[in-house]
Formats: structure tokens, sequence, C-alpha cells
């Protein structure tokens, strides 16, 4: 039953991420993209990670596809038709889709995929709150400080990115 | 686990410093000093941030050594050699940055270059896959936010956009790299990571972990064939934000992946000493150090920008410097690190010298630098020093680094194998590269100024700067035992 929950939702998974890159209307790849999350959610349920899974469906699918799709609809961007390919550019498209092929070709050829070399089960992190929460400012205490100070230059950047011209603001 | 709250805050003081320098200089500027004009705002920032980085190379200096918080952060002697350049390679940024026209948001500037710095400080420590990827990440993207900052050139924005479209899918690459890593091992500690490593053969799933690791690296690292943004960025970056690009943030970056390389996938090194090595990643840094020597001498020869060349000379130094992270196996990170911050010191020396020239008129062209001698003999005199170490002329220090890593690649098995072959490749293709190096010379040494040319003011800021960089250069060249005498 695992198993098959497993391969149901990567599947699906797949399929929707595959919508996200094919779909020339923005507004129809954003939605691929919700369900595509929604997919990577069914995938932590099945590893009994729920807390992740439902912050996964909280911020992602909720507020940051919401946000693209606000963006989407800001900016009315349409489905614009897409330039025919040149020579090059095909060649490369070619080139790179035999690499790849021809690495999983030799992957599948050889899939002697070692049992991971797990070390004693260490409990699922992503599975309680309470757990979770105490991960976080204990052991990981650093990188969330690092994020704060990450997002803070992200912030500082956009604001001055950002911010229109002024001609007033440039007289000395 | 260990956690040891007291001993992670002492090891982290020189963030702190630069952190809390970063929070001073936003606040003072939107309080006190709102309505100064944005040289004053500019010089004061400057200021702060020069305290803020001084404070923390002292810090530096005095923090013991040893593993930190268990193991998330590791103060070997290769962390504190690379805090201790990125912070002197930041200072001189600074001196660049007094140099250049003051931008629109001066506080700002100032700040997430300190930020950025914060990020190469932790990248130089990192022993733990989550922190490293973060400290790449806030350093990275600081560097975005940089390369963007003059908003009345559009080709800064360009550089801007094509910098972090290239970096956000080198993030991704590592990141997809490292969960395939944790999932293999069970672990995100680079100890732990190794002794799982070492039971394992060089599975399938392990080599594309390790490709993409390697294809981030060669990003940060402006190795072919990850390369392409470097031209762009550092011809449309304000002078600052390419000099920090070019220099501090190679040094953190390859001694980041040094230690990531040498210190997780030891046990998968394969061998590159003789023809018929095993496979691992050596074989494959190898083949990019190759790449990026050939295309970088190559395509500097075509260049008649001045930025564009020093980005080609840079591409042709990260094959170098890669060969130099192949020899750390055998001679240890000395080699590399001394390449690495030397080619740092001269670079931000070089761009220094650009960003003076270009208050007293455009400097993109080669032939911009025309009759320097005349214009200002100080500045051709550094930029002859910062050149001529850039092409490995003795005593300069630029000629030790190359000494230094080729002979470390020589004694790895001789010319028996790629390696030799390798380093004798780079030998043949510094003698090339001295030819565009004189180009450079030749305009700012030989030729004629243009007739309208105006002698060039040097700030006293500048001034010391640039002497700095220029002493330095020549100290560490004829005592190379300054530097290597950390390790």
């Amino acid at each position: 039953m695992a198993q098959f929950l497993f391969n149901l939702f990567a599947a699906f998974t797949l399929v929707c991420a595959l919508g996200v890159v094919v779909n020339k209307n923005a507004v129809n790849a954003a939605m691929c993209l919700l369900l595509a999350l929604v997919g990577v959610a069914g995938l932590f349920v099945a590893l009994n990670a729920y807390l992740l899974a439902f912050l996964l469906l909280l911020v992602y699918a909720g507020a940051v596809v919401a946000l693209f799709l606000f963006i989407i609809m800001l900016l009315d961007t349409k489905g614009e038709q897409r330039p025919g390919l040149k020579h090059a550019s095909l060649v490369a498209r070619l080139f790179a889709a035999a690499l790849v092929g021809a690495g999983l070709l030799s992957f599948f050829a050889r899939s002697r995929l070692p049992e991971p070399a797990l070390g004693p089960a260490s409990a699922a992190v992503g599975a309680e709150l309470k757990l979770y929460a105490y991960q976080l400012f204990t052991t990981y205490l650093l990188p969330v400080q690092v994020i704060g100070f990450l997002l803070l230059a992200a912030m500082l950047g956009v604001i001055v990115i950002s911010k229109k011209l002024d001609a007033a603001e440039d007289a000395p | 686990m260990n956690l040891d709250y007291a001993g992670l805050f002492h090891a982290l003081r020189p963030e702190t410093s630069l952190v809390v320098g970063a929070l001073i200089i936003l606040g003072l500027d939107l309080s006190i000093f709102r309505r100064h004009t944005p040289v004053e705002r500019l010089n004061l920032a400057l200021w702060i941030g020069a305290l803020a980085v001084l404070a923390a190379a002292a810090h530096v200096w005095f923090a013991p050594e040893g593993p930190v918080f268990g193991g998330v952060l590791i103060l070997d002697k290769l962390a504190m050699a690379t805090r201790l350049g990125v912070l002197g390679l930041t200072l001189l940024t600074f001196g660049v940055a007094s140099a250049a026209p003051a931008p629109r948001n001066p506080a700002e500037q100032v700040a997430i270059i300190l930020f950025a710095t914060t990020g190469f400080l932790l990248m130089a420590a990192a022993q733990q896959l989550l922190l490293a990827f973060l400290a790449l990440e806030l350093a990275s993207l600081s560097l975005y936010v940089l390369a963007g900052f003059d908003k009345t050139r559009p080709e800064s924005a360009e550089a801007a956009l094509k910098y972090f479209l290239f970096g956000g899918m080198a993030a991704a690459f590592l990141l997809f790299g490292f969960s395939l890593i944790y999932g293999l091992t069970g672990s995100i500690e680079l100890p732990q990571i190794a002794g799982q490593l070492f039971h394992v053969t060089l599975s399938p799933l392990l080599v594309v972990a390790l490709v993409m690791v390697l294809v981030a690296f060669g990003f940060k690292a402006a190795a072919a064939p990850f390369h392409l943004w470097a031209p762009d960025v550092y011809e449309g970056a304000p002078t600052s934000s390419a000099a920090l690009i070019a220099s501090a943030s190679k040094l953190a970056g390859f001694t980041l992946f040094a230690r990531l390389f040498w210190r997780e996938f030891g046990a998968v090194a394969g061998s590159v000493s003789s023809a018929h090595g095993e496979p691992g990643w050596l074989p494959a840094v190898a083949v990019i150090a190759a790449v990026s020597m050939l295309i970088g001498n190559f395509g500097a020869l075509a260049q008649s920008n001045v930025r564009r060349l020093l980005a080609y000379s840079a591409i042709a130094h990260a094959g170098n410097l890669l060969l130099g992270v192949i020899a750390a196996g055998d001679a240890g990170p000395a080699p590399f690190y001394y390449y690495a911050a030397t080619y740092g010191l001269a670079t931000v020396g070089a761009f220094g010298v650009i960003a003076v020239a270009e208050r007293a008129g455009p400097c993109q062209k080669i032939t911009d630098l025309a009759g320097l001698h005349r214009r200002s003999p100080l500045l051709a005199g550094c930029l002859a020093v910062f050149v001529l170490s850039l092409a490995g002329i003795p005593p300069l220090a630029g000629f030790f680094g190359k000494f230094t890593v080729f002979s470390a690649a020589l004694q790895m098995g001789g010319l028996a194998g790629p390696a030799g072959w390798l380093a004798m490749l780079a030998i043949a293709l510094s003698a090339l590269a001295l030819y565009y190096y004189l180009v450079i010379l030749k305009q700012a040494l030989v030729a004629k100024p243009a007739p309208d040319a105006a002698p060039i003011a040097v700030p006293a800021i500048a001034k010391l700067a640039l002497v700095l960089a220029a002493g330095l250069i020549v100290l560490f060249g004829v005592n190379p035992s300054l530097l290597l005498g950390l390790f």
C-alpha cells in the first residue's frame, strides 16, 4: 500500500511539474505548480512527516502560489507566441537531451543502487510540532539566524533596486 | 549533540561584529545623516564598515581553534587564514568604493557588502551542508544585489539579472546534490558523511550528487563551462561590486568547496597522478581546469575591454586554482590559499585603478588607459604591480603563487599523469597570458595620452588602499612565508 501511494503521488507530482514547464499560459502553469506541491505534500504524509506536509500546503500552496497568481495577473502576461527554434538552439537542445538520455540509460543499465547506508534511524523531525520547534531553536539555531540575515539582505536589495529614481532626492 | 551556546557565540564574534556594524550603518543613515550629501554618507558608512571589519579581524586572530557547536563550524588553520584574507580583501574593496562615485544608497551598499562578507566568513568555516548552503546563499544574494546597484546604467541591471539567473540555477543544482548526499548517508555533518562514504563505492547516485555539487562549484569559481556570467558581470557591475565578486568571493568559494570535496568526498577522489587513474571527482575537476585555462587565456586575447579582459583572466586563474585544489590532497590547502589570496589582492587593486581612472572619464576600453603614466604616475605604477602579479612575474606574489601551485601539482606524479600534463599546460598558457597583460601595460606606461585627457587626482583613501595592496603583493612575493606561515 505504501509503495502504491508513493508511486501514485510521485507520478502525479512529475506530471504536474511537467505541466508547469510546458504550459504556455502563465496562470495554468501556476495552477500546475499548485497541484505539484499537493503531490509533494502527499509524499511527505507517506513519510509520516505530517507537519511538513501541512506547512507545505499552508505556506507554498496557500501563500506563495497565490502571490504568483497575483503577480501574473498584475503584469497581465498573455500566453505569448514562442520564438521559433533557431538552428544553434535546436542543436543545443538535441545535444542536451542526448546527454541526459545517455546519463539515464547508463543509470538504468548499471542500476545496482546500494542500500542507503543510513545510520540508526533518527526521529522524524517533521512529524511533530514540538520536536520540530525544539530542533529549530537548538540544533539548527545557527542556520535559522543565518536565514534571518539572508532575508534582511534580500529585503534591503529589493528596496534599493525597486525604488523609483526620484529627482528631488538626487539633488545634493 | 553538545550544544554549547557560549562557545558558539564566542566563535561567531567576527560575524557578529560585521552584522552589528551593518545595522549601525543603516540606523545612523536613516536617522542622523539623512539630510547629508551622498558622498558624506558614503564616507561615514565606509569608516564604520572599516571599523567593523577590523574588529572582526581581531576576533578571528584571537579565536581558539577547534570544532564549534557540535561540529557545525570548524575553526582550523584554513578557516582562520581564509577569514583573515576575506576581511583584508573587503577592506580594500571599501577603498575601491571610496574612489567610485557615491551611489544613490551609499549606506545600503556598504551594509550589503558587510552582509556578503558575513557569508564569506561562514563559508570559510562551515562544516555542515545546511550551513554551507545558507552561507553561500547569504553571500551570493548580497552579490546579486551589489551587481545591480547602479540604477543609472542598464548594463548594471543586465549584469545583476544574468548573475542572478545563473546563480539561482547553480544553487538549485547544489541543493539537489546535497539532498542526494543526505539520502545516501543520512547525515548533513561533513565528518559523518566522510565516515559513511568511506565504505561506499562510486555508485551511480553518488556520481549524480558529485556532478551536481561540481556544477555549483564551477559557477562559484567562474570555471568553464560555467563561466558565461563572468564577462558580463565584470563589465556591467559597479566597480566595487566587481572587485568583491572577483576577489573575496573567489577565496571563500574555493575554501568552502575544497573543504567539501576533500573532507566529504575524499574517499571517492579518484586519482590523476598516473595516466590510468581511478575514477572519481579529481579527473572531472582536472577536465574543468584544463577547459578553463584554454577558454580563459584564448578568450582574453580577443578582448578590447579592460573589465572583460580581467574576467577572462579570472577564468584562466580559476583553472590554475582548480589545479591547486587537485593538489591539495597531497600538499595541503596552503598552495591554493596563497594563490587565491594574492590573486584577490591583485584583482582588487586592478579594479581600484579602474575606479579611480573613471573619476576623470570613462574607463572601459584598454585604450582609455592610454598615457596613464602622464596623467597619474602613482596609478600607473600600482597598475603595473597588479598586472605583472597577475601575469606571474617575479618577485611579485603572483609568481610565487603559480610556482607553489604548479610544483605541488608536478609532485603528484611527475609528468606521468594528467596532473603533471595540466601543470605543463598551465605553464605554457601563462607565457601566452603575458601578451594580453602587457597590452594593458603598454597602453598605461608607453602610449601617449589623448590630447584632451586631464590629470587624474587620486583621493587620499584610494591612494592608501592602492599603495597598501601593491605593497602587500611585493611583500608576500618577497616573503611568501608570511602567508604560508598561517598553516
